[in-house]
């Protein structure tokens, strides 16, 4: 869920510009230039990837590019750093299996 | 290969107060730092910071990150972003991935500035998604405003912990309770009374056992621990909660000092050893700010000032009397900040029992994150109540040596004494009349003064309180007092709410209630909020 007022930052993204993006080919919105993450925290998706071996989800742990465990991947791109990476229009985000996308 | 005086790594507090200081003596001074953004954790700290004005208390602290930025600009102090240091050489040379490819720096003097990383403790289901670091619950709702989740358990009572779960009560989250393993509220007593009183249940000597849910946290398994952190038996309690927050310490990222070969030692996390200036065993290598010893951003860019101020001498470019000046004078700074039960020197300590004046410690403050009425008398900010002070006066429940002075210079009409010592407790003087403008109220960066007026009405007495919610109770609002533990003590109805730009965001809500409730009542809510 996103902050709407806050009683001591007052309101985000303001004058942001609202984009589309796709996770795993569904048609999500989030503002252009937050992490991807935030953008999909605020639509509510938990899992970024899961792990090779035992098929674990994951997902933010850190939230400042640290852990890794966010890793997804992004326009056909695996291991990218969702927590720091900055949303633009028209993304191609896809959860990580292992290293790859799923099949 | 391209040549400076000096370099830093970290455009955190204490890199950029560094960069700032070197630019006063003119070394030729670049920054690398690996964020997109410069500022360190500054710009995730909404709440006021302590110390006195020179260490600039009582201003938020992503408010010092913009102050700092615009210095730094100022100095025309050279940043390099998105620049990922990843070797230091003895040599003072540095190499740093930057656009996918790797550059290498040489100067005179290089200032670690790397700060620290959370530590974690591993339980059955820590790698759900939903298990998260305290940092990052305040990166997605402060920097980014996303809430990290609904309701959250909170482990570690140290400042983080505590500092983090007001925050989350901030942005509008439940938090559910805070563990921690120890026996003992960690941080401050400040920052544990203003969530207690917010209703948040403290569960000491408790820990976490178990993260549940399939593909991501539905809910938490707390457990009492034995005197050696043994969960016991028989004691698990399960909670609610779809996010478990960590706030379990920091260590420090020394790798890179370890890596150019300094003398490393662990003290609490592998630090490197250093002389007064924070040179390391290299000559000409320094460490500021949290890689040389956790502690808090205050002191991180005095000591960032400090290793630039030795630098630019080392070097030739400051004169020695403007160093030995600049020496004293952050000495002097840092050592403020050092004193108190909650110094470096203190760290881990568990047998103090009195404050610097001789007042017995209060034990429910350690235990459950409040205090007990029957204690706060005996401390010099609440003593005078007992003697019972005609009309409105304030009352400041600060009962721990924390280097902290704002309400002194708060209070224009001389209600409130701390002294020259700022981790002295602060008194109030009943001699000089409150006129109940309560800056005081909105200065304390621990939101532990309240204006009590016993002579409110002939059956009612009224408190103010800092606020710092949203949305602001309009008066005539109509409620329940909590007590300091945040449980209902009796009826109340909001008198005023104010807010002006000095307090800066604390707002002074004022609620009436029955005349004995004066010192019990602590917090408001309102009536089916």
């Amino acid at each position: 869920m996103r902050i709407e007022n806050h009683p001591i930052l007052g309101t985000f993204h303001e004058g942001g510009q609202m984009v589309t993006f796709t996770l795993d080919g569904k048609e999500m919105q989030g503002y252009e230039g937050e992490p991807i993450a935030a953008a999909l925290r605020a639509a509510g998706v938990m899992t970024h990837r899961h792990t090779l071996k035992r098929d674990e989800p994951r997902g933010v742990f850190c939230a400042i590019g640290r852990c890794t465990d966010c890793v997804m991947i992004v326009d056909g791109k695996p291991n990218i750093r969702t927590c720091i990476t900055p949303l633009k229009a028209g993304m191609k985000v896809q959860t990580q299996y292992g290293i790859k996308a799923k099949e | 290969m391209k040549r400076y005086d000096l370099i830093v790594v970290g455009a955190g507090p204490a890199g950029l107060s560094a960069a700032i200081e070197a630019a006063k003596y003119g070394l030729k001074t670049v920054v690398f730092d690996e964020n997109a953004r410069p500022g360190g954790q500054l710009f995730k700290q909404v709440h006021k910071f302590f110390g006195s004005k020179e260490h600039k208390a009582k201003i938020r602290g992503f408010k010092i990150g913009e102050e700092l930025l615009a210095d730094a600009e100022k100095a025309g102090v050279e940043v390099h972003l998105n620049a990922t240091v990843s070797g230091l050489f003895d040599c003072k040379e540095i190499t740093v991935i930057e656009n996918e490819a790797m550059h290498h720096y040489k100067a005179d003097a290089i200032i670690l500035a790397t700060g620290a990383r959370e530590n974690m403790i591993p339980f059955e289901g820590w790698t759900k998604p939903g298990v998260i670091g305290a940092g990052a619950a305040q990166t997605m709702m402060n920097l980014h405003g996303v809430q990290p989740g609904s309701r959250v358990l909170m482990v570690g009572s140290g400042n983080v912990g505590l500092v983090v779960s007001f925050q989350l009560l901030q942005a509008g989250i439940e938090v559910a309770a805070i563990v921690d393993a120890a026996p003992r509220v960690g941080g401050y007593g400040v920052h544990a009374a203003k969530v207690a009183r917010c209703g948040v249940p403290f569960y000491l000597s408790h820990t976490v056992i178990k993260a549940e849910g399939d593909d991501h946290v539905t809910g938490a398994v707390v457990a009492e621990v034995d005197s050696h952190f043994k969960p016991i038996p028989g004691t698990e309690m399960h909670l609610d909660v779809d996010t478990i927050c960590m706030a379990v310490g920091l260590s420090p990222m020394s790798q890179l000092l370890s890596m150019a070969g300094c003398k490393m030692q662990d003290k609490g996390g592998i630090v490197p050893i250093v002389n007064e200036y924070r040179e390391t065993s290299i000559k000409g290598i320094y460490a500021a700010g949290d890689v040389g010893g956790i502690e808090e951003a205050s002191s991180a860019m005095i000591t960032g000032k400090i290793t630039a101020l030795a630098a630019a001498y080392e070097l030739g470019f400051a004169e020695e009397k403007d160093f030995r000046e600049g020496e004293t004078r952050y000495k002097a700074s840092l050592a403020q900040l050092h004193e108190g039960m909650f110094s470096p020197a203190n760290k881990g300590r568990t047998d103090l029992t009195v404050t610097d004046e001789g007042v017995l410690l209060s034990q429910n403050l350690l235990k459950k994150g409040y205090l007990d009425l029957g204690e706060i008398m005996r401390f010099p900010g609440a003593a005078d109540e007992v003697k019972k002070v005609h009309g409105i006066h304030p009352v400041i429940e600060c009962t721990q040596n924390i280097p902290c002075n704002p309400c002194q210079d708060a209070c224009k009409f001389g209600c409130i004494a701390v002294g020259a010592d700022i981790t002295r407790l602060p008194i109030v003087n009943p001699a000089n009349k409150c006129t109940g403008c309560g800056m005081c109220v909105a200065s304390c960066s621990g939101q532990a003064i309240f204006l009590v007026n016993d002579d409110f009405s002939e059956t009612e007495a009224s408190v103010t309180l800092p606020y710092e919610f949203l949305p602001y109770p309009e008066p005539g609002t109509k409620g329940m007092a909590l007590g300091r533990d945040g449980k209902a003590v009796c009826e109340a109805e909001v008198v005023s709410c104010r807010l002006s730009p000095a307090m800066d965001h604390t707002a002074l809500l004022t609620i009436k209630v029955p005349k004995e409730m004066s010192m019990t009542a602590r917090f408001f809510k309102a009536v089916g909020v």
